[in-house]
């Protein structure tokens, strides 16, 4: 019998489905995805890959796991219930003092996206924790009932508390939950101790304001998924993707929502951590670019970078700052405002500039032929040949040729520069902006970007991954197979698994083992517990430990994996070595005779990496470079043989400049760079050692 | 060089020198540099032009940083400099005007050749003497004064400057550390400048600053030839700590032909017998960034685009700081520096300037010995008023304007040191009325746990008047500050009782347009 295990992606524009077998044999689709109850497209999609493998729900048998943008639309869209916060008195307006700081220097008319949970609706008790962790005033549970009177005037259902120092002893937080417990069971309460314990009061507040937004709008979702699922006679609880790149049950899920955030582009850095394993590549890319955004991530050692903060919503020109910041851990995402539809323009210095305006899907560049009347990415791949007037979305949507090649006259002529020039321009430039963001996040986490591979997926990933490779000068391209709904894929490819902080403050010389090992303890139950309703056995647990550390009196901290549990030997020597090792890696010096501090304990509880895996493997006649089609590369117009992705067999070496067409997205290889497909069934482009560089 | 080459290589400095702010911030020791970003970086040219600068610090840094480069310069024989060589200095008139801020500089060497400089400015901890505050009474009483010099020579430390150094402050550990953090930040753009040639096969980024620098200038004195011409005034009156009473006084010329504008500061008040006097480079980055900031905050901030700025100072002024005047707390009277150029620039571009806002950001400093008897010394921190109103957007609250630092979290503070804060919130209704209204100012209290007496080094300011409104919009309110509920005027470093509590009001911003 064949085990069948199935994946659905919601994301802001399509629901991919992907239906896998244990046989190697899988099926995938893509429907439109359904804003007003997301859970309509979920089951189309379900019902059209079920359908396509003639299979009952009950067939499949493995997991079935959801990646899913239910939390980032609640956010950016702001129609959820209202919800209230509750702080320590003296400081009810954490949310609009933020951190005090103009996010831009220049710009006097910069804006901040407005408080998620208004003034109103934000309530004070007189308490106090100090620093040390000592109580100074305890809760008042008089004041809390009165609180919980107005919460139920006003149909509050949920409530975010977060407390000054509550990092360090969250008991007075613990208080006020026991009473609405008690009091108002129906209201939930999301305290910042439990889903963000560490320090920094702003970002602590924000995190816990966003998950107490969202409950409201995940709690029935996946409730109704859930039980959907269950009156189809599906056989498994769903899991769901997190930011931190693991899956965990739906049910826990649906209690931090602002863990799932990132959910669907995690997926697709998993992915990317899957193909790293597979090609036996440590180290390497992934580069997603769709329609506005283009996001990259960095593979280490098979395992996808994690941040602790992030930043959701950014309201004013796309600018870091102007949204909400998170501390949970998440996959560490370089998202860059350059997508298909970023618009082009010539700026007061004469140069040319490409974003961060974009014209979206509508009306989409010029040769959507919607409306469109400014030079987009896409565009210029089209005016430049790269991309087929008829040949898109495998012929289903003919292009407006003219239009952009007129958009392009128009933009050349403020730059001086002929129509193909204008549209090289574009697509270098879009290039060179992502190989500079991925440059500039590479040395901020202190690794050298120079020679790792790209991985490239997304609509627009495969037509601009070669150029961005040469940029980053790395030898390698990968294009995975199933590329059109990779993310999806990847929640199959990815473990269960929960990352836990805990900030317990302690220089190294003077840790209280004894409380470390309570600290780690209390998390290795939660992560067991997380894994237990993951469904995963428990003898494939696995826990991993990481301190982050730093010099004391810095305010920034390094990372530090630990190759066991540190309570087993308690050498804390063994720490400070590994940290000064670390250290000098990434700042190039040591700070003898400085004392060390440790600032996090983190915990990763993680179930077995599943071994699945897919191919395609249907062969057709035709497509094998016979055709060929001009495209102007660097200026001159060259005829570039077009393959067919799928006519390509395993003993093929085809040399660049090629492009390779799927109907989803299309593949440009430059010269100087070698394709041939891997038995994955990716195809690898790599660059000729003896090649000419990229100028 | 075409748009498009001069946009990719241009993308590529901008990424170096944001590559080098982030390192800096991260690895910093002192909570100003990390949590409040008050740092600078900025690359040059081989002629000590600036030609990029990060995104982060604040525009007294940054500005004041491009003006270091080339006096640290001039001060050496850069024909002798060596690989390894690091240049450093304090020195108020050649950096950012006062000892505090400390700036160090890199040459960055392709092969035998110095193809530019990498620079940072950052706001130390502690540089001894006196400490955070307005009260030294000549600059000598205000701490370590390092004259340009080497830090590095061939990569080896100056042992001798390091040593004195170490002895003269009270953060030795925090200064070292962030001393590193500077020189570390200039040894990574040095590798990614010659990274970024040899992938473009550049000798040097002589013709790419040019292009760049030219095409900044151009485009500035563009803007400003749309104007229309004609001499513009403004004037911002404002009362610093011990009550004195600050003028700052503008002619704003615009020369629409020539394109370039001259800010004249005749009328302004003469030096102060208080630190707060401002150096002229300090004075002059926060002019130019008013007009920047109002004409195109687009356009990149480099020598090409600060050129056609000029500034006139009268001989005797206290925003033309000389020796040997105290210069401690020069943010005080440096960050209104904007204020009367905005107000003479609202009549010639109305729609982007923004009303007087409560200005200086207030700086705090504590001192003592905490529950165990270990002396400590805060770094500084600070806390800001209300933004003043824009055009066609209420003023923000509780933000730093004109400066980019942030403030530290009180989480990190309580953390550091033993205060504990009674309360940091909105002061409702102290930003002026008006068609937009001014920004809110803060409610801040603290007090000390350690039972001991303390150190108390605050640099408040508008505790008298508020910021004006702008064009018929009603002003801010003035800030208080209390010390256990009196109003306190003379704010001199003082020495606290342990049961000393500290309450301050800082002030909203004026509001613009008249209400209906």
């Amino acid at each position: 019998m064949t085990r069948y295990s199935l994946a659905i992606d919601i994301g802001g524009t399509f629901t991919d489905a992907v239906l896998l077998g244990d046989d190697g044999k899988s099926y995938v689709d893509k429907t439109l995805t359904t804003h007003n109850n997301l859970l309509e497209g979920f089951f189309r999609g379900v019902d059209l890959v079920t359908e396509r493998a003639g299979i009952a729900p009950h067939e499949v048998d493995d997991v079935v796991v959801h990646a899913t943008t239910v939390v980032t639309n609640a956010l950016i869209e702001r129609k959820g219930p209202p919800v209230a916060l509750i702080l320590t008195e003296g400081f009810r307006d954490l949310l609009y003092i933020r951190e005090e700081h103009r996010y831009d220097m220049y710009d006097p008319q910069i804006e901040f996206a407005e408080p998620l949970i208004p003034s109103e609706r934000t309530f004070t008790l007189s308490e106090r924790t100090y620093a040390d962790g000592e109580v100074g005033l305890e809760v008042n549970r008089e004041e809390v009932l009165k609180i919980i009177e107005q919460c139920r005037e006003k149909d509050i259902k949920s409530v975010a508390v977060c407390f000054l120092n509550s990092y360090r002893n969250g008991s007075n937080e613990q208080a006020v939950s026991e009473i609405f417990a008690q009091e108002a069971p129906e209201i939930y309460v999301s305290l910042s101790s439990v889903i963000a314990p560490q320090m920094r009061e702003y970002l602590r507040a924000s995190t816990v304001a966003i998950n107490a937004y969202t409950v409201p709008i995940t709690r029935p979702y996946l409730t109704a998924l859930i039980d959907e699922l269950k009156a189809r006679n599906f056989r498994q609880q769903p899991l769901i993707m997190l930011s931190n790149g693991g899956v965990i049950g739906a049910e826990r899920a649906s209690n931090m929502p602002v863990r799932m955030i990132e959910s669907g582009p995690a997926a697709g850095a998993l992915v990317a951590c899957y193909f790293s394993r597979i090609f036996d590549i440590p180290d390497l890319i992934s580069f997603d670019m769709g329609g506005t955004t283009a996001k990259a991530c960095m593979v280490q050692d098979h395992e996808p970078l994690v941040t602790g903060t992030f930043e959701v919503d950014r309201r004013y020109r796309f600018k870091p700052g102007s949204g909400m910041p998170i501390t949970v851990p998440s996959i560490d995402m370089i998202e860059i405002g350059a997508g298909g539809g970023s618009i082009a323009s010539v700026n007061d210095l004469g140069l040319l500039k490409i974003g961060p305006e974009s014209a979206g899907s509508m009306p989409g560049p010029v040769c959507y032929g919607r409306g469109g009347t400014d030079p987009c990415v896409t565009d210029a791949d089209l005016v430049l040949g790269i991309l087929a007037a008829d040949r898109f979305l495998g012929g289903d949507m003919q292009l407006d040729l003219e239009g952009a090649q007129i958009a392009y006259d128009k933009l050349g002529e403020k730059l001086g520069l002929s129509r193909e020039q204008a549209a090289w321009g574009v697509f270098e430039v879009v290039c060179e902006q992502m190989a500079a963001a991925t440059r500039t996040h590479a040395t901020e986490r202190g690794i050298d970007y120079r020679g790792q591979p790209l991985l490239a997926f997304g609509g627009a990933g495969p037509v601009h991954a070669c150029m961005v490779g040469e940029l980053t000068e790395s030898p390698k391209v990968i294009y995975p197979p199933l590329a059109s709904v990779l993310s999806a894929f990847g929640t199959l490819v990815t473990p269960a698994q929960i990352d836990l902080v805990r900030s317990h403050v302690s220089t190294l010389g003077d840790l209280d083992w004894s409380s470390v090992e309570t600290v780690l303890e209390s998390m290795i139950e939660e992560g067991s517990a997380a894994l237990s309703e993951a469904g995963i056995r428990k003898e494939d647990y696995t826990f991993t430990h990481a301190v982050e550390m730093r010099y004391l009196g810095q305010q920034s901290e390094v990372r530090i994996e630990l190759p066991e549990n540190p309570c087993d030997n308690r050498d804390a020597e063994a720490i400070r070595s590994l940290f000064e090792t670390e250290y000098e890696r990434q700042y190039g010096l040591r700070l003898d005779g400085m004392q060390i501090e440790i600032v996090n304990w983190l915990v990763t509880a993680a179930g077995r990496q599943p071994d699945r895996s897919a191919s395609n493997t249907d062969m057709q006649d035709g497509g094998r470079g016979e055709e060929t089609r001009p495209v102007h590369i660097r200026g001159i117009a060259t005829e570039v043989p077009v393959w067919r992705r799928d006519a390509i067999t395993d003993s093929d070496t085809i040399e660049g400049p090629v492009i390779i067409e799927e109907r989803e997205t299309t593949i440009f290889v430059l010269e100087d760079w070698v394709v041939h497909r891997h038995e994955s069934g990716s195809l690898v482009a790599e660059k000729r050692t003896s090649g000419k560089g990229a100028n | 060089m075409d748009g498009v080459e001069l946009q990719i290589l241009w993308s590529n400095l901008i990424g170096i020198v944001s590559e080098q702010a982030r390192a800096l911030q991260r690895i910093a020791f002192s909570p100003i540099v990390r949590e409040a970003g008050d740092l600078a970086n900025g690359l040059f040219d081989e002629k000590a032009r600036m030609v990029a600068q990060a995104v982060t610090g604040t525009p007294g840094h940054i500005n004041s940083l491009a003006a270091a480069a080339s006096n640290l310069l001039e001060n050496c024989d850069t024909d002798k400099l060596e690989p390894g060589d690091v240049l450093i200095t304090n020195d108020p008139w050649m950096s950012a005007g006062h000892f505090f801020d400390i700036t160090v500089l890199s040459p960055i060497f392709r092969g035998e050749r110095i193809i530019g400089y990498a620079g940072s400015t950052i706001h130390h901890s502690d540089i001894g003497g006196y400490g955070i505050g307005s009260g030294a009474r000549d600059i000598h009483e205000e701490g370590l004064w390092i004259p340009p010099m080497k830090l590095y020579e061939k990569g080896k430390p100056n042992e001798t400057l390091f040593q004195i150094i170490k002895r003269n402050v009270r953060t030795p550990d925090a200064l070292m550390g962030d001393l590193g953090a500077q020189v570390s930040s200039g040894m990574i753009a040095s590798d990614r400048l010659n990274a970024l040639c040899d992938r473009y096969g550049l000798d040097d980024i002589s013709t790419l600053s040019e292009e760049i620098i030219t095409r900044s200038e151009k485009a500035t004195r563009d803007v400003i030839r749309k104007l229309p011409g004609g001499t513009y005034h403004g004037t911002s009156t404002f009362d610093v700590p011990g009550g004195e009473e600050i003028v700052l006084k503008t002619a704003v010329t615009i020369d629409a032909e020539n394109g370039d504008i001259e800010i004249d500061f005749a009328g302004s008040s003469r030096p102060s017998s208080m630190g707060i006097n401002v150096v002229p480079a300090y004075t002059h980055a926060y002019a130019t960034f008013a007009v920047r900031s109002s004409l195109n905050p687009d356009l990149p901030n480099n020598a090409g685009s600060l050129a056609p700025i000029r500034l006139k100072l009268p001989d005797e002024c206290v925003v033309n700081a000389k020796y040997p005047s105290p210069v401690n707390a020069r943010h005080v009277v440096g960050m209104y520096v904007p204020f009367p150029i905005l107000k003479a620039l609202a009549q010639v571009v109305p729609d982007k300037v923004v009303a007087e806002g409560s200005g200086a950001v207030w700086t705090i400093q504590i001192q003592g010995k905490d529950k165990d008897g270990t002396p400590f010394t805060s770094s500084m921190f600070n806390y800001s008023g209300g933004m003043g109103a824009r055009a066609g957007k209420p003023g923000i609250s509780a933000v730093c304007y004109p400066t980019g630092v942030s403030a530290v979290p009180v989480e990190v503070l309580e953390a550091s040191y033993p205060i504990a804060f009674t309360c940091k919130e909105l002061a409702h209704d102290t930003g002026g009325k008006g068609k937009q209204p001014g920004g809110d100012g803060q409610r801040i209290g603290y007090r000390m746990r350690t039972g001991r007496n303390w150190l108390l080094n605050t640099i408040p300011s508008r505790l008298k008047s508020g910021p004006e409104g702008l064009l018929g919009g009603e002003g801010g309110a003035a800030g208080v500050f209390h010390i256990n509920g009196e109003p306190v005027s003379d704010t001199r470093k003082r020495e606290m009782q342990p049961d000393d509590e500290v309450f301050m009001i800082t002030p909203g911003g004026g509001g613009y347009g008249a209400t209906k």
